[in-house]
């Protein structure tokens, strides 16, 4: 229960904020954060914090793409395929990254360490095509880049010297915002 | 003109509308259809799906004189700006130009309907809204008539999916126009639904417990503009076209909620006619266009297999078929041998021409004032008849300034529709003043939400109304005259008052103390003005017509005091165990049933007019076979005293009849005459006994003027597929305050009675088992409200139950088990739902029950 474990925390974020319900999204992080994705139980635990309907924060989860509704590997793997994207064969790289992966768009390797998404622009329409993995930009990308990068990973987290987490990284920047 | 009118025109011609009006509204108000899925005029606009754009024209001024540019001609030179605007989301301006049959508008609306169909299943044939759905429509008068689009890329969704027991959302029809999703946060306040994901994959979900489970649920079937949304009373039950709506009104609430039941003939019906639905009817002054789901699914008891078909006559101990002469002429026989010793208890959900054929037959045949409610737990209609809410008031006038009190009554259970109407009232600036045993979902939106202890609700609100005639600057710790204050300086002044947790003698009270209240300041107050009054919160839907058509020991139809009272129910049922009442008619109730009454007694005679054969039938003498409201026509006077009517739709079940054909035939029986051939002629009898009803008829209760907004009818796509009232708004009798003085009433001093020990308090459900519910048991049977005994935390400690704990509770001599639980109810008092009576305000008895171990 994030609401006993981090009680000065959530009380330090509820201060912020003129009204309860303002502090839905910095409690999610911190739920996904705790939790590693937004689980159906982590929603409840949110909205009872805030006194809301659950369904509330369900909404806010699924409009926003890094909120995870499912548990996520060790690297999140986010190709754009936005329209520009699109026209620069993003729809190929995805589905040749899904292919070297062994796993569809929204699967988790066996080995959990990666999870691969499609996403709508992330602002690098130029340098297509391109994905972000935990946040960080991968960019003017082909099939020998992508091995590379998958390759590096796998050694990174075989070495056991991991970078944090997707859902860490996510609730830092949020917290600095 | 008035300065809050605005003068613009559409396509040429000029309207005048109110300030803030939006330019959809202002079009429709001079028949301009400008089409639109998201928009509602209930509804705030958000301009989601862009249906309704639309030229928008601002005259044009000179920057440095502001004087207006006029063309060479003389008329205002306009400035269309470059692009098409939201018609829902733009409000009306002096001047405005609106196009909306231009070539970029007819453009844009076929490009939005290309869009949305993209997207969209086109199962037509297949789809619960085809017929009177408004996509459909829309597309056939703007859409393009083939796409662009490839039609194998169409995305499929799933099509089955439940949003909880009573809505089913079909994924693929849904056009995103969150009407549902705004409709359960604006309207109901209740959010349990809401949007998921976004763009194609966007769809309605909930996450509460236990799913799309609000009492306002159907409505957004209602709403919805496309077939997402269904019912599972309706859902692939038939097409639109096949259905034959009828007028009609809730059967079970005092509101007097308008609604149509849509019927077909069916084979397998045998080819009677049947319900296949339920909607509302638009009333702008009862329900607009809203109606509880309870309204809406309760009907099925009307065609519930276990009806009875056929008079009933005990012969040899044993209940069998007999004739209608048969069992008409033992019935009256029998009352009449009884002599004096005869006796009558009703229900308060028949018509008023039931109800007055009942009290003909005893006053005038039987020559008995031994009349009673079977179970009546509210007092006070003689005072509702001097100061109720005044003739022509509606309570969406009501905002800013204005005070709406509600004592001892939980409104979301017991009439949902006004708790809505008083949320909206609130939030339009009405302040709200609860006084209750316990909080209740109306707190939220009440400025100040005041208690009282079991005992003590009539010098609680004593305090509150004296407190109210002294002049304070309104700043107060003590909460009773921080509401005293607002109450006090009250624009328009409504009071409710139910009976939660109160007595039948402090009912009255609290009435003549709301009286008090409405008529401070010598005459000169609230009572009588155009949204002012009292309303009782009946429990059910005709209670009111009771009261009016003389259901009482001591007042004759219209409320004329009779010289010498007759027993009430609770002196009836006495007598029945005694031995002093001898023969006792039961119209419409079940006093065995529902624990009034201990069995039958000693009563030589007893006849039961039921529809199903109830505890009390059970133990009758005779029955007689009753129609459902559906069957027959008649009026109901709701608890704003409207008198409405509503009509028959489907085919009589069996042998039975209407009740008051049947009184009627007993009447003829006992020398009162040719019975009437209509309900229509009774109702000209009611009208000659009851001054109060004078001026009204069937036809004058049929009238109907066009209800705003524009809703039912072509107009579907606008404000949804309820029906367009032409069946009659009813006609409201006038109470005595509003043509001349009323005096104040005498309310005795009560000592306060703490007596001590735990107190029995009665709390409503929507769902409380009854009647027409458990005769509904398909769809309202896993909603019906299970007993419940809520205990403060400190109190459950003292008898040692736990939250969950199976209990036996026992209150002046009746028992009852329920399930405990722990931490919703104020210390001192153990708060009773789910059950359908409770002695007074009794102390209580608490006995934790042996869990029985499950293997």
């Amino acid at each position: 229960m994030i609401q006993d474990k981090y009680a000065e925390e959530i009380k330090g974020i509820l201060a912020r904020y003129p009204t309860k319900k303002s502090a839905a999204l910095p409690l999610m992080h911190l739920a996904q954060r705790e939790y590693g994705h937004m689980s159906r139980e982590a929603m409840q635990e949110v909205a009872s914090i805030l006194d809301l309907d659950p369904t509330h924060i369900l909404s806010l989860t699924g409009f926003y793409t890094l909120y995870y509704e499912e548990p996520v590997g060790k690297y999140v793997l986010e190709v754009c395929n936005d329209l520009a994207c699109a026209l620069k064969g993003a729809d190929e790289f995805a589905a040749m990254a899904s292919e070297k992966l062994g796993i569809d768009v929204d699967e988790t390797t066996a080995d959990g360490l990666f999870t691969l998404k499609t996403v709508m622009c992330l602002a690098a329409c130029d340098r297509a095509p391109m994905l972000q993995c935990n946040l960080a930009f991968h960019e003017h990308l082909d099939e020998a880049k992508f091995e590379a990068l998958i390759a590096k990973l796998r050694a990174e987290a075989a070495s056991g010297k991991m970078a944090p987490s997707v859902v860490e990284k996510i609730a830092a920047y949020a917290k600095q915002s | 003109m008035s300065d809050d009118l605005v003068t613009l025109s559409v396509d040429g011609v000029e309207v005048s509308v109110p300030k803030g009006t939006l330019v959809v509204d202002a079009a429709k108000k001079i028949g301009n259809d400008i089409p639109v899925f998201c928009y509602h005029p209930k509804l705030e606009p958000v301009g989601m799906c862009r249906m309704c754009l639309v030229e928008i024209g601002l005259p044009m001024r000179d920057r440095a004189t502001g004087e207006p540019l006029l063309n060479e001609d003389g008329t205002p030179q306009i400035n269309f700006g470059r692009g098409l605007q939201t018609g829902c989301t733009v409000q009306v301006s002096p001047g405005m130009v609106v196009r909306t049959k231009t070539d970029p508008v007819e453009q844009a609306r076929a490009d939005v309907i290309e869009f949305l169909l993209t997207s969209h299943p086109l199962d037509c044939p297949i789809c619960d809204k085809g017929g009177e759905c408004p996509l459909q429509n829309l597309t056939m008068r703007h859409g393009r008539g083939n796409s662009r689009m490839v039609f194998a890329d169409k995305l499929h969704m799933e099509k089955h999916v439940p949003l909880g027991d009573l809505i089913f959302l079909d994924r693929e029809r849904c056009i995103q126009c969150a009407r549902c999703v705004r409709f359960q946060d604006e309207v109901a306040g209740d959010p349990v639904i809401g949007f998921h994901n976004r763009g194609r994959h966007l769809e309605i979900a909930t996450l509460s417990e236990p799913g799309f489970d609000s009492y306002w649920s159907g409505n957004t079937t209602d709403i919805c503009p496309v077939g997402a949304l269904t019912t599972a009373d309706f859902r692939f039950g038939a097409r639109p076209w096949e259905l034959t709506p009828v007028a009609t009104l809730s059967p079970h609430c005092p509101s007097g909620s308008n609604m149509t039941v849509s019927t077909r003939r069916e084979a397998k019906a045998g080819g009677r006619s049947v319900i296949k639905r339920v909607m509302p009817r638009q009333h702008e002054a009862v329900n607009e266009i809203w109606i509880s789901d309870k309204d809406r699914f309760v009907h099925h008891f009307a065609e519930s297999a276990d009806r009875l078909t056929q008079p009933l006559v005990r012969k040899n101990g044993k209940l069998v078929a007999a004739s209608w002469t048969e069992a008409l002429d033992v019935v009256a026989g029998k009352l009449q041998q009884a002599g004096t010793a005869v006796a009558g208890v009703s229900g308060d959900r028949l018509s008023n021409e039931d109800l007055f054929l009942f009290q003909e037959l005893f006053r005038k045949g039987l020559k008995s004032n031994n009349l009673d409610l079977a179970n009546g737990r509210l007092a006070g209609g003689d005072i509702v008849a001097q100061v109720g809410i005044s003739s022509g008031s509606n309570l969406k006038d009501l905002g800013k300034g204005d005070v709406v009190v509600v004592v001892a009554s939980d409104l979301h259970e017991e009439v949902p529709v006004w708790w809505l109407r008083l949320k909206q009232a609130a939030e339009r600036g009405a302040a709200i003043v609860t006084l209750n045993v316990r909080g209740t979902r109306l707190d939220k939106y009440a400025k100040h939400a005041l208690r009282y202890v079991p005992g003590e609700a009539v010098a609680t609100l004593r305090q509150l109304v004296n407190q109210s005639k002294v002049e304070t600057d309104g700043q107060s710790d003590d909460p009773i005259a921080a509401a005293a204050a607002t109450v006090g300086s009250a624009g328009n002044l409504v009071a409710f008052y139910g009976a939660e947790g109160l007595t039948y003698d402090e009912t009255e009270s609290v009435a003549k103390l709301l009286a008090n209240l409405l008529l401070l300041k010598n005459g000169d107050g609230h009572a009588g003005k155009k949204n002012n009054g009292l309303i009782p919160v009946w429990p059910h839907n005709n209670t009111q017509g009771a009261w009016d058509m003389g259901i009482h020991p001591s007042f004759a139809p219209g409320y004329k005091a009779l010289p010498e009272a007759g027993l009430d129910a609770h002196a009836m049922y006495e007598g029945a165990a005694s031995g002093t009442v001898k023969a006792l008619y039961v119209l419409g109730a079940d006093p065995i049933g529902d624990g009034l009454m201990d069995g039958r007694g000693k009563l030589d005679f007893l006849v039961v007019q039921e529809m199903f054969l109830t505890a009390t039938a059970a133990a009758a003498d005779v029955v007689l076979p009753a129609q459902s409201w559906v069957e027959r026509e008649g009026t109901f006077t709701n608890a704003e005293r409207r008198v409405q009517r509503y009509y028959p739709a489907i085919t009589p079940v069996g042998d039975s009849r209407a009740d008051w054909q049947i009184l009627a035939q007993v009447g003829e029986r006992v020398g009162l005459g040719k019975p009437a051939l209509a309900a229509s002629l009774v109702f000209r009898d009611v009208v000659k006994a009851v001054k109060q009803y004078k001026g009204m008829d069937y036809r004058s209760l049929a009238k109907y003027e066009k209800q705003w907004p524009d809703v039912g009818g072509d107009d579907l796509y606008y404000g949804g597929n309820a029906y367009e009232n032409r069946s009659g708004l009813g006609q409201q009798w006038v109470a005595a305050a509003e043509s001349g003085k009323v005096g104040m009433f005498e309310v005795a001093e009560t000592a306060v009675k703490s007596s001590p020990g735990l107190k029995l308090v009665r709390t409503a459900a929507l769902y409380t088992p009854g009647t027409l519910i458990s005769h509904s048991a398909a769809l309202l049977g896993p909603r019906m409200a299970q007993p419940t005994l809520s205990l403060s935390t400190a109190d459950a400690r003292k008898v040692g139950v736990a939250d969950g704990n199976r209990v036996e509770v026992t209150a002046n001599g009746m028992t009852m088990t329920a399930t405990a639980r722990v931490g919703d109810a104020p210390d001192g008092v153990a708060l009773i739902s789910g059950v359908a009576y409770v002695p007074g305000t009794a102390v209580v008895q608490i006995r934790k029950l042996q869990e029985e171990k499950v293997a």
